[in-house]
């Protein structure tokens, strides 16, 4: 009781006592967004929305026709300085119409600041490639290309980059399974390695990891209240649920 | 030799802040070609004008890179040739016009 009392006095009654809470930092999150709306101002025809997250990065939504325009923008013009890509990846989330949302994290050394530039296309689609305005962008489009199928217009040699040579698939997206589907062994007759339908030993268990709490208590929807009604209604009309 | 610093000789330090001016008449120019309202054209030529009246205002260079404060002359040379090709693009591409196509509906919703 009594270190517990000196431990709060010590830490100040400002401050709150639970340490794992990161700390809120408004100026840098005010100056992020006004950056947002400078940006969103001058390219009204591609930007759709643009947001801070709450680790104060800076995330713009553009168009897919925008991807050259937007990125030679961050780069040249004087107030963005934008040079340097850090990253260039894809998320596939297969409940969208356009199911591939690409990423691009770019740096400004002479602002000492970061910006994600995101797009979003589908299996079909090509989109433009952004090597001529980044050339660090030559690997990371063929592994796209490779892990997840998004073709790149324009790009000077797309092809794979880390799957095996005759692989067939695009093992990132969320509908290719774990093991995959061909499994390779090395065979005395032919003298060769060969490729054969994957054999697993013992079957894949899919755990269900959900935690009995809800994770994301702030996005919770409410559905209609009809279905709650029934629901409750269901509830009510579990056998075990009635007294004895 | 530690803490010698070679003085560049005058006429280049005078050769790069003709660059520079010719750049910014160069960018002001170009900028002309878009129309009034454009955001990008009114934020430009506020930068720009800002910066070449610090160039036509102040003819010791150390004390200018001071002033702009953006690194060295020579880089600010550099940002100068790449905002002029960006305004020659974005006469191009008119990027002030309104979106082309909103995003379908539950395309930026996270958590999904």
């Amino acid at each position: 009781m009594a270190a517990s009392l000196v431990r709060f006095v010590r830490n100040g009654f400002g401050r709150s006592l639970n340490a794992t809470v990161r700390p809120k930092d408004p100026v840098t999150h005010t100056q992020l967004s006004e950056f947002g709306e400078y940006i969103a101002e001058i390219l009204p025809k591609y930007v759709q929305q643009v947001q801070v997250t709450c680790f104060n990065e800076l995330e713009l939504m553009i168009h897919p026709e925008g991807i050259i325009p937007v990125l030679t923008f961050l780069k040249d013009h004087t107030n963005a300085q934008f040079h340097n890509m850090t990253d260039l990846t894809a998320v596939d989330v297969p409940t969208r119409q356009y199911r591939f949302e690409i990423v691009y994290n770019l740096l400004s050394l002479r602002y000492n600041s970061r910006i994600r530039v995101k797009t979003y296309t589908d299996e079909l689609s090509p989109l433009d490639s952004s090597v001529p305005v980044h050339q660090a962008a030559d690997w990371y489009e063929r592994e796209i290309w490779d892990m997840f199928g998004v073709f790149f217009a324009n790009h000077p040699d797309l092809r794979r980059i880390l799957t095996d040579y005759g692989f067939e698939g695009h093992p990132f997206r969320k509908d290719f399974p774990l093991s995959g589907y061909v499994e390779v062994r090395y065979d005395d007759e032919v003298k060769r390695v060969v490729a054969e339908p994957v054999e697993l030993a013992q079957e894949f268990r899919k755990f269900d990891l959900n935690s009995p709490w809800e994770a994301f208590p702030a996005y919770h929807k409410r559905k209609s209240l009809h279905s709650e009604f029934l629901f409750g209604l269901l509830l009510a009309s579990e056998d075990w649920l009635l007294p004895q | 030799m530690a803490g010698v610093i070679k003085k560049v000789p005058i006429e280049v330090l005078l050769s790069l802040l003709k660059r520079l001016r010719i750049l910014y008449t160069k960018i002001l120019g170009s900028l002309q070609t878009m129309p009034q309202d454009a955001a990008y054209r009114k934020y430009t030529e506020q930068l720009i004008t800002q910066r070449f009246n610090h160039v036509k205002s102040e003819h010791d260079v150390e004390k200018l890179e001071k002033k702009i404060n953006c690194g060295q002359i020579e880089e600010v040379i550099s940002q100068a040739e790449a905002e002029l090709a960006l305004s020659r693009k974005m006469t191009e591409w008119k990027p002030w016009e309104p979106l082309v196509e909103e995003a379908p509906a539950n395309q930026w919703k996270w958590p999904i």
